[in-house]
C-alpha cells in the first residue's frame, strides 16, 4: 500500500468509500476542534471547501475521472492570493486586504477542485523564525503546544503536522518552508528557484521567495510539486520544471549515489541533532549510497549574505504599503507624509520594522559598497562553492535546524540569536537550489528532528529520489495528537 | 557602531516614526545586526560576482493586448476612493 495519504484519500473517494463532502467536513470539524489550542488557520472557508467537494462528488458520482489532487483538503499560506478570500500577511497593515486575482498556484489547484480549507498563520511579512511575530499570535507545534510550530510557514506546518490539512503550500526566502517542516516533524520542499511560479505571492525577498509543498511525506511532497511546477508568463523569473515529473523517479534505486556532507553544516549543531543526521548517512550507505565529505568554508558568510540581501529586498518591497490602494490606513493625519508615515508606523509589527530599517540602511548612500555590494559578490561565492561541491557528490546531507522547536516565547527576545538559527536554510535560498527537510528522529523530549537534503539546480528529482529511499527505509513520520482520524 | 542620529535619518527615508521611547533599544537592535552584517567584511575579495539567481536575462514576448482587472474591483480595497480614482489629502495649497 502506498504510504501517500493524497493517494490514499484519492482511492477512497473513487472507490466511494467516503464523499468528498464527507471528507471536507471531516477537515472542517477538525479545524473548529483543534484550530483554537493550534492557532495554524486565520481564515477557515468552509462554505467555499464544501461547495467545491459538493462539484467533486457530482463527477465522481457521474461516472467522470478525476485528478490525483481534486477533492484533497488543503492549505495555503496567508501570503499566497486567492481571488475573494481575504490575504493578510498576517500583518495589521493587510488585515482586511481582499486579492482581486488569484497566485498562479492557487489557479493551477483551484483548476483542479483542490478543496481549499483556509489560510495559515505565518510570520508577519514571512519575517520570523518561530511565527510569532504574526499579528494573530503564532501557530502551535501539534507535538507539543508549549512550542511554536516554527516559521515563517508556522500555520501550514502546524495544520498539516497536526493533520487538519492533507497538505499545503508555504513560501521559503530563508528556511520558511523547510524549518517549520523540521520542527512538526513533516516534510517540507523548497524548489530551485523558478520553478513554481510566484505570481501572487506577496513580496518579501523577490530573488529568494519561492513557494512549495508542505506534506506529511515524500511521495506527496512530489506529487503536488509535479502540479505546480510549471511556466508561467506572468513571472519574468519562471522556468516551471525542468525534465520529466519527479514522481516517475522517486522510487529509483540509489545505489552509488554520493552523498556529500559538509563539516561545517554540522558545527554548532545540536548534539542531538547532529546523532540524527549521522545516523542517517548510515542508513543512506547500507541503501549503498557512497558519503563523501567536502569543506564549505564560505558557508560562514551565508547568514549576513542573506540577511543584508533579504532585508535590503524587503525595504524596496515592502515601500508599497502607503494606505492609498489596500490594507490599513492611519487616521488623524496632518498631510500625505503624515499619512503614510503613521499607517506603515502603526500598521507593520516590530520585527518587519526593524527589517525595513536594515534594509534600508545597507542600501542608503556611504553604505551600499561595505553591505550590499559586498554581500551580493559574496553571494557569488557561495553561489561557486555549491556548484564546485556537486561535481564530487548528487545530493548534499546536512541539518534543516541546528536545534528542535523553541519553546513558545524564547525567539522573540533575541534578534541576533534568533537569526543565528537560520544558518543551515539560508544557502539554499541564497544560491536559488532545491531543498527538503525530511522527518529524521525525535530528542529525549519528543520533539522532532529533520534532515535536509539539497540538490544541484532544478534537481529536486534527485533530493526526492533520495528523501524517499530514507523514508521508506527508516520512516521517522510520527501522528500528532491532532486532527482527523480517518 | 550605529548611533541614534543615524537610525533616526534611516526611519525618515524608510517613511517610519521611532517613538522617543524606542530608540535605544532599537539603536542597540540595530547595532548588533549591523555588527554581525560587518562579519562579511572579513571575507577576501575573489572577485566573484552575482548577476542574477537562474541565468535568466531579457526576457521578452509580444506585447499582447489581455484584459485588464476592473476598476471597481481594484478600488474596492481602498479606505478612501471617489469618481474612479484613489483620495488622498490635498498635497498642493
Amino acid at each position: 500500500m502506498s504510504e501517500s495519504k493524497i493517494v490514499q484519500l484519492h482511492e477512497s473517494l473513487v472507490k466511494k468509500e467516503i464523499s468528498c463532502r464527507e471528507l471536507t467536513e471531516k477537515y472542517i470539524g477538525a479545524i473548529e476542534k483543534d484550530n483554537a489550542e493550534l492557532n495554524a488557520y486565520v481564515t477557515v472557508t468552509a462554505d467555499e471547501a464544501l461547495k467545491t467537494a459538493e462539484a467533486v462528488d457530482k463527477k465522481i458520482a457521474s461516472g467522470e475521472e478525476i485528478a490525483l489532487l481534486e477533492g484533497i483538503p488543503m492549505t495555503l499560506k496567508d501570503n499566497i492570493s486567492t481571488d475573494g478570500i481575504r490575504t493578510t500577511c498576517c500583518s495589521k497593515i493587510l488585515e482586511d486586504y481582499v486579492p482581486i486575482y488569484d497566485a498562479t498556484v492557487w489557479d493551477i489547484l483551484k483548476k483542479q477542485n483542490a478543496v481549499l480549507l483556509g489560510k495559515t498563520n505565518m510570520d508577519e511579512f514571512a519575517m520570523g523564525s518561530s511565527c510569532e511575530t504574526s499579528y494573530f499570535g503564532g501557530a502551535k507545534n501539534p507535538h507539543n503546544t508549549g512550542h511554536v510550530a516554527g516559521g515563517s510557514s508556522g500555520g501550514v506546518a502546524s495544520a498539516v503536522g497536526g493533520n487538519i490539512a492533507v497538505y499545503g503550500l508555504g513560501s521559503d526566502t530563508g528556511g520558511s518552508i523547510r524549518q517549520p517542516a523540521s520542527f512538526c516533524g513533516i516534510v517540507g520542499l523548497k524548489p530551485t528557484y523558478g520553478a513554481v511560479s510566484r505570481f501572487g505571492l506577496i513580496a518579501y525577498a523577490s530573488s529568494l521567495d519561492q513557494i512549495g509543498p508542505i506534506t506529511t511525506n515524500v511521495e506527496d511532497a512530489a506529487i503536488v510539486f509535479d502540479a505546480i511546477a510549471q511556466y508561467d508568463k506572468m513571472d519574468s523569473t519562471s522556468r516551471g520544471r525542468q525534465g520529466s515529473p519527479v514522481y516517475d523517479s522517486l522510487k529509483n534505486d540509489i545505489k552509488g549515489m554520493k552523498i556529500g556532507i559538509a563539516k561545517e553544516y554540522l558545527e554548532g549543531i545540536r548534539d542531538d541533532v547532529r546523532q540524527a543526521v549521522e545516523d542517517a548517512a548510515k542508513v543512506y550507505q547500507s541503501l549503498g549510497a557512497e558519503i563523501v565529505y567536502f569543506d564549505l568554508p564560505s558557508l560562514k558568510y551565508a547568514l549576513p549574505v542573506y540577511y543584508i540581501i533579504a532585508c535590503a529586498e524587503a525595504s524596496s518591497n515592502l515601500g508599497r504599503y502607503d494606505g492609498i490602494r489596500y490594507g490599513y490606513k492611519a487616521e488623524n493625519y496632518k498631510d500625505l507624509n503624515d499619512m503614510v508615515k503613521k499607517t506603515r508606523s502603526t500598521g507593520f509589527g516590530e520585527e518587519v520594522k526593524r527589517r525595513i530599517l536594515l534594509g534600508t540602511y545597507v542600501l542608503s548612500s556611504g553604505y551600499y559598497d561595505a553591505y550590499y555590494k559586498k554581500a551580493q559578490n559574496l553571494r557569488g561565492t557561495i553561489v561557486k562553492a555549491f556548484k564546485d561541491a556537486f561535481e564530487s557528490c548528487d545530493v548534499i546531507l546536512a541539518p534543516t535546524v541546528p536545534m528542535t522547536a523553541f519553546e513558545n516565547g524564547h525567539a522573540v527576545s533575541d534578534p541576533v540569536e534568533t537569526y543565528l538559527t537560520d544558518i543551515c536554510t539560508v544557502p539554499v535560498n541564497i544560491c536559488g537550489l532545491p531543498g527538503v527537510s525530511v522527518p529524521c528522529g525525535f530528542n529525549a523530549k519528543g520533539m522532532p528532528i529533520g534532515m535536509q537534503l539539497i540538490g544541484n539546480t532544478f534537481g529536486e528529482a534527485k533530493i526526492l529520489n533520495a528523501a524517499w529511499q530514507y523514508e521508506n527505509a527508516a520512516n521517522q513520520f510520527r501522528a500528532a495528537g491532532f486532527g482527523v482520524k480517518l | 557602531m550605529v548611533t541614534k542620529e543615524e537610525v533616526m535619518k534611516i526611519a525618515i527615508l524608510s517613511k517610519l516614526f521611532v517613538a522617543e521611547d524606542e530608540i535605544d533599544k532599537l539603536t542597540k537592535d540595530m547595532g548588533e545586526i549591523i555588527s554581525f552584517a560587518d562579519t562579511i567584511n572579513n571575507a577576501a575579495d575573489e572577485g566573484s560576482k552575482f548577476d542574477n539567481i537562474n541565468n535568466l536575462s531579457n526576457v521578452l514576448r509580444e506585447d499582447e493586448v489581455v484584459p485588464s482587472l476592473d476598476r471597481e474591483k481594484i478600488l474596492q480595497n481602498a479606505k478612501d476612493s471617489d469618481d474612479g480614482c484613489f483620495m488622498v489629502k490635498n498635497i498642493m495649497k
